[in-house]
């Protein structure tokens, strides 16, 4: 179902803010998402849905005490509703001298009047995606395997998801956004294969390359064999990349983290190999832009490795005033204990290439997928995780039998400290709602599989 | 509620849906969290909206919104009708469903004190009396403790007939206290990890947690846990803690016996599992100490409810029956696979979410042991308290776990605190060298309020009665 049109948001958050009681602050989140999502099993969809909200968020300042109240549905007597709850919360929340203020316009980022939106990944083609067009691109992928005598398992999403936000200091901004998301494993036998695609447009996913790309690993990935666990060198591919980086920017990269004693990130320090550069770009077109954060603030790109050197963190309002910096607009919702969280990771290209780096393994693992990461210490940065659906030796340059899946224990960023090539090849991965990451190829000199 | 669902099942039938669902969920939620001595966080928030589920020429659609005025109801059955003719553009065997008796009934979580009767007043002060307390250990560097209480009316009316009013209570709190060196970070939990404890209860379950009075002990052992050992390394006796178990049984037996797991429904996210039907009833999963059954009908699970969300009563389900495989949860589509009735399993996160097969309260039912007596006769081991880490792999075989707290045994007893302990194995090697549970006395209801599944995704709250129990020959390191 379409979204409403930006004014009838910023006006259903301006007549929210109208209501709030005398001598309050107040900021208010409209959120609208029509999301849409077709499962296919065996060749065959399963699972077909969609859905469409909207939430409506208050949170009301006064007296140093600060409540919130969301409500999504119930229509006018909810927003009436949502007044009166923000209200009683703020009531008995506890007089705090430090409160974090609401943002102004000139920590928000807008120079002149509020209304500043901002480049956001937007395509009308998502949005309008109809389940015909849905199925269709499920029939490609089912198609391909059938024809090879495998099956077919995966999800076709598109979700258009807009957002507004006004405060009582004068922000105003909306923006709206759009993503589409192919997945597929394909089995056979004894052994399956991994491939994803995510873009703002639907009409770039290129079903069929996708199709081509998980048959390929499918068909290989049979009738795999044990190979002892240890350490080994390793090429990742960009759907493994995006998984360890995510957790690295969880663990380590909110000022929250670090003001908490929880990050490994000490700036100024090399940790990592020359060639590693990561950063958070909100604004970057290849990783799905979106111009603000939850507070309504403008979302600046941050450094977190230039060239292997521990740089900068991101911050939300409260972080900012701690460490008396200004906030880099990566803010969740407000109040929370969180704190900020990267959204837009991008890992800098290198010069190689997939082959090239197979090429330059005299044995080793070519690992197509993580599965079930989970951080075993985070002031050491180490996670534990499965491979999945393509785990291949490497052996003399070259791809070799496929292996059993295999657990790993690793720091990141000791992996990260032994980075041997980069490939130029990225590709857009969407670990959840309101994030992207654009990962490369990896060849690491060591990973841990322990198990 | 009545007249929405009404509407809805007569908009679908003039659609020509074979079979339609609808349920109407009006959800509220209470949160409140004190950090470092700040009243952080006091919520409210309210959810309400449809979801409808059609079966068109064999093949579901579904839609959900938020809107309940007659045009759009209207206008989701109509996006669900049409979702489920796409459908059958790529279409596998038609569904079909497992017969159930169409119900016309009513269900309320038993409280003994409704939470929501309970002020905000009150519950803020007991968060703040538990900060002070972790406040009083020194060393402590982070302090969290929170609260959580939902209400939850679910109205399931479908086509067959079915008519069934539900309204679900469930009442939650916990703390972390977190201690930090230069190379250590050391978080305790309580009563359990990931945030909290929850129950289908009313306010009683806040007090019998008594969070205010376990505050400080449980921020001494954060910072014990700077200057512990290491744990050991090597293979030795475990010992679960009841909190530890229940993840144990909620990763490598609640999930592999999820029949649509089986069936391939999942196997492009959670995965599938290791538990095929033809090793049922004849497959050793487990010692003949392991019973482990889902029961939706016991006491303050987070599983607990009258029917589920396809109007099937709730019920028991043995699934492992004194080590030997015997049963799986399963939906109305998944048991009419194998001709069976279905265990009455599914449920679904709010209105805007199809519902899943899931797990309602799955337990590792008591043995006959206790924690004192399984410690007495351990020589060399280790008891593990509260989870730290779990990942599984997606036949849920190759698992890895870690826990907060470590307690090296020697000689029967229980001796020093050791630290970043992690256990490792294969489900049913694990299951088979379990030679002890503690009885009744030490079994307890635990909630778990992260489980996820489902594209798109779905959180549930599912319960796990559990006690502490033994292992032997496991793979123990220090992380």
């Amino acid at each position: 179902m379409a979204l409403r049109d930006r004014d009838a948001c910023l006006s259903l958050a301006d007549a929210v803010l109208s209501r709030i009681p005398d001598g309050s602050e107040g900021e208010v989140i409209v959120e609208e998402v029509d999301s849409a999502l077709t499962r296919y099993a065996l060749n065959a969809i399963h699972q077909n849905v969609a859905e469409s909200g909207l939430r409506v968020r208050l949170r009301l300042l006064r007296d140093g005490r600060t409540g919130v109240a969301d409500v999504r549905g119930a229509g006018e007597p909810g927003i009436e509703r949502l007044v009166r709850d923000a209200e009683e919360a703020r009531r008995l929340a506890r007089a705090r001298d430090d409160q974090p203020p609401l943002p102004d316009l000139a920590w928000a980022g807008l120079d002149g009047a509020g209304d500043g939106d901002g480049r956001a990944a937007w395509s009308d083609s998502t949005a309008q995606c109809t389940p015909e067009q849905r199925a269709d691109a499920v029939a490609v992928v089912a198609a391909a395997a059938a024809a090879r005598r495998l099956e077919a398992f995966g999800a076709m999403e598109t979700t258009a998801r807009q957002l507004a936000i006004s405060n009582t200091r004068g922000v105003r901004r909306h923006a709206r956004t759009s993503i589409a998301r192919l997945t597929a494993v394909v089995r056979g036998a004894d052994g399956a294969g991994y491939a994803d695609r995510c873009a703002s447009a639907v009409d770039s996913l290129d079903p069929a390359a996708l199709a081509a790309e998980v048959v390929e690993t499918a068909s290989r990935n049979q009738r795999a064999t044990a190979v002892d666990h240890g350490t080994y060198e390793v090429i990742l591919s960009p759907y493994a990349v995006a998984e360890m980086l995510d957790y690295l920017a969880y663990m380590s990269f909110s000022a929250l983290a670090r003001q908490e004693g929880r990050s490994f990130v000490r700036p100024g320090e090399k940790m990592m190999s020359d060639s590693v550069t990561l950063r958070d770009d909100a604004r970057d077109p290849l990783v799905l832009p979106f111009p603000f954060d939850w507070e309504g603030v403008t979302t600046r790109p941050v450094t977190f490795v230039d060239g292997g050197v521990c740089r900068d963190l991101v911050y939300d309002t409260p972080t900012a005033l701690v460490d008396g910096v200004r906030s880099t607009g990566h803010a969740l919702p407000m109040p929370n204990t969180h704190g900020p969280v990267a959204t837009h990771l991008v890992m800098d290209p290198g010069e190689s290439s997939r082959d090239a780096m197979i090429g330059d393994v005299q044995r080793g693992l070519y690992v197509t997928r993580f599965w079930y990461v989970r951080e075993v210490h985070p002031l050491r940065t180490v996670i534990t995780g499965m491979t999945r659906e393509g785990t291949f030796l490497i052996e003399d340059g070259h791809i070799g039998r496929p292996v059993r899946d295999l657990r790993f224990t690793q720091s990141i960023v000791d992996a990260l400290a032994d980075v041997r090539a980069i490939s130029r090849e990225r590709s857009l991965e969407v670990p959840g709602e309101g994030s992207a990451t654009l990962a490369p190829w990896l060849h690491l000199g060591h990973f841990h599989f322990s198990s | 509620m009545r007249d929405i669902a009404e509407r809805v099942l007569d908009t679908a039938a003039a659609g020509h849906a074979a079979y339609a669902d609808c349920r109407v969920v009006q959800r509220t939620v209470q949160t409140m969290a004190v950090k470092n001595g700040v009243v952080a966080r006091v919520a409210l928030s309210e959810d309400e909206g449809i979801g409808v589920r059609v079966l068109v020429d064999g093949a579901w659609g579904f839609a959900g919104s938020d809107r309940t005025d007659a045009a759009s109801l209207d206008a989701t059955v109509e996006r669900a009708l049409r979702i489920a003719r796409a459908s059958a553009r790529v279409s596998g065997k038609p569904v079909r469903l497992s017969a159930v008796q169409p119900t016309v009934a009513e269900y309320s979580t038993p409280l003994r004190v409704d939470p929501f009767g309970v002020s905000l007043d009150r519950k803020v002060d007991l968060l703040l009396r538990a900060d002070a307390g972790m406040a009083r250990v020194p060393g402590i560097t982070v302090r969290e403790c929170s609260l959580e209480f939902v209400r939850e009316r679910r109205y399931f009316a479908s086509s067959e007939g079915a008519r069934i009013d539900q309204t679900i209570v469930e009442s939650g709190g916990g703390l972390d206290a977190t201690a930090t060196s230069a190379d250590e970070v050391q978080t305790r939990s309580f009563p359990n990890s990931f945030g909290r404890h929850q129950l289908c209860a009313g306010w009683e379950a806040i007090e019998a947690m008594d969070l205010d009075g376990q505050a400080e002990r449980i921020a001494a052992e954060a910072v014990a846990l700077l200057s512990a050992e290491p744990c050991p390394e090597g293979v030795m006796t475990v010992i679960l803690d009841g909190t530890q178990a229940a993840l144990q049984v909620h990763e490598s037996c609640g999930h592999p016996t999820e029949l649509d797991r089986v069936l391939g429904a999942e196997a492009a996210y959670a995965g599938t599992s290791f538990l095929t039907p033809d090793m049922l009833g004849s497959f050793r999963y487990g010692s003949e100490q392991v019973t482990i059954t889902a029961d939706a009908t016991r006491e303050q699970g987070l599983g607990t409810f009258g029917w589920d969300d396809e109007g099937v009563p709730a019920q028991r389900t043995v699934l492992v029956d004194h080590g030997m495989f015997s049963g799986y949860m399963s939906s109305r589509e998944t048991a009419a696979e194998f001709g069976w009735e279905s265990s009455g399993t599914m449920r679904a996160d709010g209105w805007s979410r199809i519902p899943l097969i899931r797990m309602t309260n799955v337990n590792l039912e008591p043995g006959e042991s206790s924690l004192q007596e399984m410690i007495a006769t351990t020589e060399r081991g280790v008891y593990l308290e509260t989870n730290r880490s779990w990942s599984i792999d997606d036949r849920r075989l190759n698992f890895q776990f870690g826990t907060q707290n470590g307690w090296l045994i020697e000689d029967g007893r229980r001796t020093r605190l050791v630290r970043n302990p992690i256990y490792s194995g294969i489900t049913p090697e694990f299951w088979n060298s379990c030679d002890a549970v503690a009885g009744p006395d030490e079994w307890r209801m635990w909630g778990v309020v992260n489980c996820g599944k489902g594209e798109p995704g779905q959180s549930m709250h599912v319960g796990h009665g559990a006690a502490p129990c033994r292992f032997r020959n496991v793979r123990v390191e220090s992380a």
